[in-house]
Formats: C-alpha cells, structure tokens, sequence
C-alpha cells in the first residue's frame, strides 16, 4: 500500500512536471488551475439537496426554485472561483538566507490581470500561509517564509497558491514551481575552542599589536560584550559571566580552518565553523574563512558575515542542489 | 493550522442585516416571544462587536436554549411538523448568531440563514414574498462574500454587488433548471398546512352557510379558456351535490345501494357501466379550460358539466363532478374539457330515484301539500316546475344577505313566511318541493360567474361566488339544471352578487375592499394584481410533472429520461460557458480614481461657466486659461492645481480623506468665486447701457 501511494506520488508529481514546468515567472491559465469543492461546498450543496427533497414532498414549486438557485450559484462560483485565480502572474524575487532547522524567506511577486485577485493565499509546503489581494494590473511582492531542514541550496517545492474566493464552496489552486531556491546556512553548533589560527599566517604587525594586550582585570558581563573577552575560566567554576578587561581594545586578524576541526564529521564542522563565525561577527572581529574548497579573505562587518555563511552554505556537497 | 480567523469586521453588518432580514417573514408570522427575541438576540450581538458587551458564558446560552425549546413547546404544543420546526429554526439561529465569534460560526450561520430563508416558502408564495426572499438571499451571500475576504479595511458595498452580480447570473441557470429537472411526485407525504381551516364549499348546507362565504373576496379559482369563455349565464361551476336532507342540512351522502369503487372513475382504475355510456356519448367538447385552483383543503374540483379531465389522481363521479384523490393542500391546476351530454338515456334506477326522492317523514306539512296538489294538477312534471319557478318570481321573495332565522319547519317557514333568503334558502326549498312531488332532486353546490379578466382573458372566480342550485330528473332529458335564485334575483346570474344585492341595497363587502372595489384606478389596479398572480400561479406555482411533459414534449418529441438529462446538460452548458465566456473576456472600462473624478468634475464645472477647454489639457494650461477668464478665481485654481498635481502625479498622498476633502473645498470655492464673477457682470452690464 505505502509502495503503490509511493508510485501515485511519483506518477504525481511527474504529470506535474510536465504540465507546469519549472520557471521563474508564471502566468495562471486554465492549464494550471485546480478546482475542487471545500467542505464547505458539499455541505451547501447538501442543504440545496435537502430544499429539492422538501420541495418535492411538500410539493412547493418556489422551494424547488430556491434549491436550483444555490445549485445556480454554486454553479457560478466555479467561474468566479477560477477566474479570481486566472490572470494572475507569478514573479520570483529575492531571497533571505536562514539557519539549516529554521527558516529562510523567499519573495513572491504577483502582478494582477485585467481584473482584481482577491484572498490569495500562498505558502511553500510545510510553512505558514499568507493572505494577499492583487487589484487588476498592481503588482504585491510577498515575502514568505520557507522552512529549511538542511545546509545548501534548497529547493522549496512547489509554491501552493491558493483561493476560495468569492463564496468560500470551491477552492482553486495551482501548484507552481517558481525555480527559487533558498540558501540555507549550516545551523550554529555552539561550543568548542575556536578554530582560530590567532594570525600566525599574518604579518608580524599584527602580532606585535597583539602582543602589546595587557590584561588589566574583569568586570561582569554586560551584553554587547565580545565573547572572546569573556573570562571562559571563571565562568567554567561557577562565577558567572565576567569580561576580560585589557589595556586596548582587541584587534586581531583570525582564520577560521576547516582542518582545524579534527573529529568531527563535515556537516558538523560547517555548524561549527558557523558559530564561530556569527561569535566573531558578534565582537566585531575580523576574520577570514579557510574551508577545503574556498578561502575568504579576512573582513569585519555584515558582508563579511554575509560570504562567510554563503561559503559555509555552499561548500562541498552543500554546492549541489539539496 | 491551529489559528483562529476571526469575522472580517467589514462582513459583520451583512451577517447581522441577513439573519434579521431572513427571520423577519417568520417573526411576522411566528409567536410574539420569537418576534421579541430574535431582535434583542441580533442587537445583543452587535453590542458584543462594539464592545459594549462581552460574549455569554456557557451559563447564559444554556438556559437561552431551554428557554426557547419550552417557548416552542407552549407556543405549538409539539417540536415536530413544519410550524414548530420552523418556529425553532429561527430561534436557533439567532442564538448561533449571538454566539458567532469565530469564522465557522460564520459559516455554520450562513448555512442556518439560507435554510430559514427557503422555510418562509412554506407559509407564502406569492410573487412579492418571492422577490423579497430573493433579494435577501443577495445579502446572505454579501455576508459569505464577506467572511471570504480576509482583507482589513474593505468597504462592504464591495461584497453587496459582488453577490449581486453572482445571483443575477444564478438565475438564468435556476431557469433552466426549473424547466428542466424532472419533477416527482412527492416521496412520502408532508402537509403543512393540515392544521389550516378548510376553505370555500363545505360538505353540508344549511340556511346561513352560502351566505357565510358570500362575505369573503379570497379567490377560489380562475380558468383559462382555449377558445370562447361561456356566458355569465352558462357559467355554473359544480363542485358537489348534496343528496341527503335532514329537514334542515343537506349533505354529500352516498346512496347505500352503490359501491365506491362504481362510484368514482378513475384514468387508471375500472370503468363502470355508466362511465362507458358517457364515453359513448360525448361528440366534440363544448368548452375545453384550464383552471388553477387556490388551496381548499377538500378534494373538490370545479369544472362545468359534464367535465373530464386527463389527470391520473383526478376522478369523474357518478353525480357529474371532478374530485381530486387527496385534498388540495397547494395551488392545483387541471385541465377539463367539459361536453353537453343528454344522459336521459341511460335511465334513472329505482335506487337512485328513491335515494334523490327521500325526505324526512315528518315536518314541512304545508309544503308537501302544496307539492302535491299542485303536482297533481299539473300536467307533467316539468309544467309542474314552470309553474313553480314562476311562483317564486311572483311572489313577494327577496334576495338578502341577512335573512331572518327560520324555525323548526325550515321550508314552511321560509316559503310562508320570512320570504327573504339567500340562494341556499331558495334552491333547499325548491328541491324540497320537488322530491315533495315525487321529482327526483339534489341539490348542487359550486360558484356560478366570475370575473373576466380582459388583460388576461381568463375568469376570476371568488369565495363570493359561492352558489347553490338545484338539478332535477325529467323523464326524457336526464339531470336538468334549474335555479330557482335566477328567478326571484336574475341579475345574480347575468351580473352578479355585487349587482343582485345592489338592487335591494344591500353589499357583500364592508369596510374598506368594499369602498375600494368602487374606484376605477383602484379596480384597474386589482385586475394587474389578479393577471401577474394568475401567471405565477400558472406558469411558477402550477408548474407540475404533467405541465413538465407537456412543455418539454413540444421541444424533445417524446420525453424520455435520457432526453431530458440531455436537454439539461446541453442547455446547462451552453448557458455556463456563455458566463465563462462573457466573464473572460469582459473588458471592463476602467474606473476613475478619486481626483481623476474631482478632475473631470472641475473641467465640466468650467466649461458649464464658459471657459473653452480641450479635451486633453494639462492642469497647467486649464488652470491658465479659466485663470483668463476669471481673474478674481486665479488664486485658488492655482492652489487646486498645486494640490491635484501633488496627488495625481507625484503620489504625494499621506491622507488621503483631508486630501480629498481639500481638493472639493478647493473645486467649491472656485465655483463660488465663478459665480459672483457672473452674478456681478450681470449687474453692471445693464448699466453699461444706460
């Protein structure tokens, strides 16, 4: 049984395929709209049933009239239903990198038909909908949020547009394969000694600049303080949070090594390396990243922050399509 | 998804007006409780959307519940059948209403307040009832249009013409199905109205009953001629006979010697004997009509004599009537094609003329005297009534309304002494007379005339047109109709009851119908009324399996099911895809926005004022050139044109409500400024001249 409904999804998604192609913009025709009563739907038609019956029995001509007119409505909603969706085109737009285990956001951009797109509801499979209305020839950017569950290039699936709009008895919907995949970064593994080459690569200047760091005592953690000034020791011994206090503020130039991490198996590495790079992000540090397929230069700042988890993200096996 | 959607606030007014406007037919017709409550439950729930209130407990609804059950219970006795049903439908669903806070409820209410809408069938049909019903199920959906939109800040207008617009384009396919979907005939039996008094004819008479409906103008039925309308004179309507007098009440009786099963032919039951000798008989129809009847709660037809009809549950009796299988509960429509067929041939049997001779053995002395001596000098029996018909004409008889009470010998009392009756007076007399002398006699009871409708050429018979005559057997020439009423009043027959008792001075209606019925506008009025109720009567109301086979037949030839499902889905299809069509490639002209309004209302207002503009100016050139024309109003066109370039073409719109209403006042002052310009050229230009 779990085979065959295998098979069914496979079949599935397959016809879908090759009925709405992969593209990064999307205009909804006939060939790509659903339709199919909600609940709600057969219940009214149900209750139109149960009107026909009552008129047949009481032999009440205007009953049987009232009856045909919510089947006429139901009837017309199918047209409205469809044509709500009809016309609406589908743009792929920017993306928001998140964390492997949280979430990421993609940007949808609707642009309107001739007529007015009312209660579209979107979502990536998995994730949360979102409501949006198009007016006739206006476009919406949208962004949703895509879960992601591993670190690399992921594909979203296939976004879910959806509307039951105007009366709520039909739903219509398309399933469209914007080609919009979001990067997911390698999720923060806490912990460890950093895997730092302190600069020993670099210059003598900096080690000289280093060198001239005097410790001058601790004081309790405010936040806001960098985490490599934090007093490690202490707070192993149960003393609290205190930060380091030193003559001058720390500059170094540090490298972050893959091969640094000895034990660990790739993905962890990359987690690893990760929080290490939003720590020293953190304390306003520069670093560079040396990972067995890249190096980048090192850097302060958020765009440093930005290459360096899109390396992370990126590297190895995480380059291919996840 | 575990959220809860909340009702759209711009789709609260619409559920609130749907469920009022949906239960109000009923809290017309309902107990006073329900007609109190549904509104204090409908005003308490917007109380709660205002936040005055807040949302009953468990502990409020509870008790509201049991309340209204007992309510039903001693308002109706029962919680089943249709009127306590109904009464408890409502009152449920204004409770649901008050208890609506999430969106299913909404939907759950919607559903309630559709089916409370289609149960106000029930108890009205007409045509007004039904345009009511419709528009209120365009705002039931307005509310569904509405919690379907999940968009904040919407205006409600918007899902009022959206629901508009769907059943607008509903009907034309409810048509269609109306048309076309088979009707049954109903699968167990439900009545509604059972507790409803009978109308019209009852099955027994006597002195004051005729009368009695003689006061009522409800409709009884109309008929629709193909071909001539009979005269006034020929318009008797039997319903029944009454074959058995008590001395006072005549009644339907069956005489003991008949079986019912030789007593009534049916289309798909045995013929008896003299059924086949009416077959025989009959040559072309003498009239052929259609006649749809109101409610009567009897199984009484009405039709001229001798009447056939081709409906399957509608039987011929051996008296010459139609009668209906099971009571007429709703409007009823037949067809009857009614022949003027001597049944003198097929002879009386000793049986019947004994049952249509019998009289009591004791009482009425002076009239059986009378009968029999007169019989006996007369030379048959039809000189015999002659003489007596002539009698009643003679002699000081009057028709009234109001005839005096009669004592225990009802026909000595009426003949000899009061004089004064109406029409069951003179026929219960006659007959007795009749059967007195040995002349078999029944008394039959019907309408006699009707109103012609010249919009619609058919008749309007009324409750008032109740009437009563007599038919005896002569020897040679069958069941002859005599009415002794046609003698003592002849303008009843010929004019009717109006007329008949205009002559003694008196009126079948008081009060205001009767005032009213003498206003030729109003008079006019009432024939449209009775012409538009006549149609839906005919072709809404009467639209039956049989009407069915009849119209489809003359389109699909011989009417199968496979035909008809066919038919359905053709003609279903061709209008679906005509509105698919129609809504694709609509092209809809596009809507101004609001400055490019306050635009155009500016060019026109300049223009009317005789400022010569293109018709596509930019605001600089039109504000230029009224500025020309009007020095004093330069200012503010300027400002306007500051402000309208700001908001049409560089967006500048933060506020969009006091930009608008600066835009107006703007417009408004230039217009002021316009006119005092004119207002003062006109004044000084007079004294150019002198």
């Amino acid at each position: 049984m779990n085979r065959f409904g295998g098979l069914v999804k496979q079949l599935w998604q397959r016809w879908l395929q090759r009925r709405i192609p992969p593209s990064r913009k999307v205009t909804l025709d006939q060939r790509r709209i659903f339709i199919f009563p909600t609940g709600y739907g057969f219940l009214f038609l149900l209750i139109a049933a149960l009107l026909f019956i009552g008129g047949i029995n009481y032999e009440n001509n205007l009953l049987l009239g009232f009856s045909f007119l919510l089947v006429g409505l139901f009837l017309i909603a199918i047209l409205h239903t469809f044509r709500n969706l009809a016309g609406v085109t589908l743009v792929a737009g920017g993306m928001r990198a998140g964390f492997a285990g949280a979430c990421g956001a993609l940007e949808v951009r609707l642009q309107g038909g001739t007529h007015a797109h009312r209660s579209l509801w979107l979502r990536w499979p998995g994730a949360v909908a979102e409501e949006v209305s198009v007016e006739a020839g206006e476009q919406q950017a949208l962004w949703l949020s895509v879960g992601l569950s591993q670190r690399g290039r992921q594909h979203p699936g296939r976004l879910r547009l959806e509307t039951r709009y105007p009366l709520g008895l039909l739903r219509s919907w398309s399933l469209i394969d914007l080609d919009h995949p979001c990067l997911a970064w390698p999720k923060p593994l806490p912990g460890g000694e950093c895997p730092a080459s302190g600069g020993e690569d670099d210059s003598g200047q900096q080690q000289q600049r280093g060198g001239s760091e005097e410790f001058e005592g601790l004081r309790s953690y405010v936040a806001g303080d960098s985490l490599r000034m934090v007093d490690w020791k202490s707070y192993a011994r149960g003393r609290g949070l205190n930060t380091k206090q030193f003559s001058d503020p720390a500059e170094g130039r540090l490298w972050l090594e893959w091969q640094r991490l000895v034990g660990l198996d790739p993905e962890s590495r990359y987690s690893r390396l990760c929080y290490w790079v939003l720590e020293l992000d953190r304390a306003g540090e520069r670093y560079g990243l040396i990972l067995p397929d890249g190096v980048l230069e090192p850097d302060s700042g958020p765009l440093q922050r930005e290459q360096a988890l899109d390396m992370l993200a990126l590297s190895g096996s995480g380059g291919a399509d996840g | 998804m575990a959220r809860v959607y909340q009702v759209p606030r711009h789709a609260f007014p619409w559920l609130i007006v749907a469920a009022l406007l949906a239960s109000l037919p009923h809290l017309w017709r309902g107990p006073l409780w329900l007609a109190l409550t549904v509104p204090v439950l409908l005003g308490w729930r917007m109380l709660i959307q205002r936040g005055v209130l807040t949302m009953p407990g468990k502990l409020v609804r509870v008790p509201l519940l049991l309340a209204v059950v007992g309510g039903t219970l001693y308002s109706h006795g029962t919680l089943l059948g249709p009127e306590a049903g109904v009464t408890l439908l409502v009152a449920a669903f204004a409770l649901k209403m008050l208890e609506m806070f999430r969106l299913r409820d909404a939907y759950v209410a919607i559903i309630l307040g559709s089916f409370v809408l289609a149960t106000a069938f029930l108890f009205a049909r007409d045509p007004l009832t039904t345009l009511y019903i419709g528009l209120v199920l365009v705002v039931v959906m307005a509310a569904l249009v509405g919690i379907n939109d999940p968009e904040s800040g919407v205006s409600p207008w918007r899902h009022l013409r959206k629901s508009g617009g769907m059943v607008l384009q509903a009907l034309p396919l409810m048509l269609v199905f109306f048309v076309l979907v088979p009707r049954m005939p109903p699968l167990w039996n439900l009545q509604v109205n059972q507790q409803q008094a009978k109308t019209g004819m009852s099955d027994s008479m006597s002195p004051g009953e005729v009368s009695r409906l003689s006061r009522q103008s409800g409709i009884a039925f109309r008929v629709e001629f193909e071909g001539e309308v009979p005269p006034a004179a020929q318009r008797y309507w039997r319903g029944l006979t009454y074959g058995w007098f008590d001395g006072r009440r005549w009644s339907q009786a069956l005489p003991p010697e008949v079986q019912r099963n030789d007593y009534l032919r049916f289309a798909n039951g045995p013929s008896p004997d003299w059924y086949e000798e009416l077959l025989a008989e009959r040559g072309e129809p003498d009239w052929r009509y259609r006649v749809v009847m109101e409610r009567t709660g009897r199984q009484w037809l009405y039709a001229l004599s001798v009447p056939f009809s081709d409906r399957q549950d509608v039987a011929l009796a051996r008296d010459l009537r139609l009668l209906r299988k099971d009571d007429i509960e709703t409007t009823f429509d037949y067809r009857v094609e009614s022949y003027q067929i001597p049944v003198a041939r097929q002879g009386l049997p000793e049986w019947e003329r004994r049952f249509y001779t019998t009289l009591p053995e004791r009482g009425n002395s002076q009239a059986r005297q009378m009968a029999v001596e007169w019989r006996a000098n007369a030379t048959g029996d039809a000189a015999y009534i002659t003489r007596l018909l002539l009698w009643f004409n003679q002699e000081d008889f009057y028709y009234t309304l109001e005839p005096p009470l009669l004592s225990e010998n009802t026909v000595d009392d009426f003949l000899f002494r009061t004089r004064r009756g109406f029409c069951e007076h003179y026929a219960s007399s006659f007959a007795y007379m009749l059967r007195a002398a040995g002349i078999p006699a029944r008394i039959v009871a019907g309408y006699q005339g009707g109103e012609l409708n010249p919009l619609g050429d058919h008749l309007l018979v009324r409750q008032y047109d109740a009437h009563v005559w007599v038919e005896a057997w002569l020897e040679g020439q069958g069941w002859v109709e005599f009415d002794p009423t046609g003698s003592v009043a002849p303008t009843r027959i010929e004019q009717g009851l109006d007329a008949a008792l205009a002559e003694y001075g008196e009126s079948a209606l008081t009060g205001l119908a009767g005032a009213l019925r003498g206003v030729p506008l109003f008079a006019r009025l009432s024939l449209l009324a009775d012409y538009i109720e006549f149609g839906w009567a005919k072709w809404v109301l009467g639209y039956n399996q049989q009407n069915q086979l009849e119209f489809l037949s003359r389109w699909l030839g011989e009417v199968t099911p496979q035909r008809m499902v066919m038919a359905l889905a053709a003609v279903g299809g061709v209008v679906m895809v005509t509105m698919l069509l129609w809504m694709l490639w609509r092209v809809r002209r596009p809507r101004l926005v609001w400055w490019q309004r306050e635009h155009r209302l500016m060019v026109r207002m300049l223009t009317r004022r005789g400022v010569p503009l293109g018709l596509h100016m930019t605001t600089t050139q039109i504000v230029q050139i009224a500025g020309e024309h009007y020095p004093s109003a330069r200012q503010p066109l300027q400002d306007w044109q500051h402000c309208y370039d700001a908001i049409a073409y560089r967006k500048d719109i933060h506020d969009p409500v006091s930009m608008r209403q600066q835009l107006r006042r703007l417009r408004r002052m230039i217009r002021r400024r316009l006119i005092r310009r004119q207002a003062l050229s006109r004044q000084t230009e007079p004294s150019r001249e002198l």
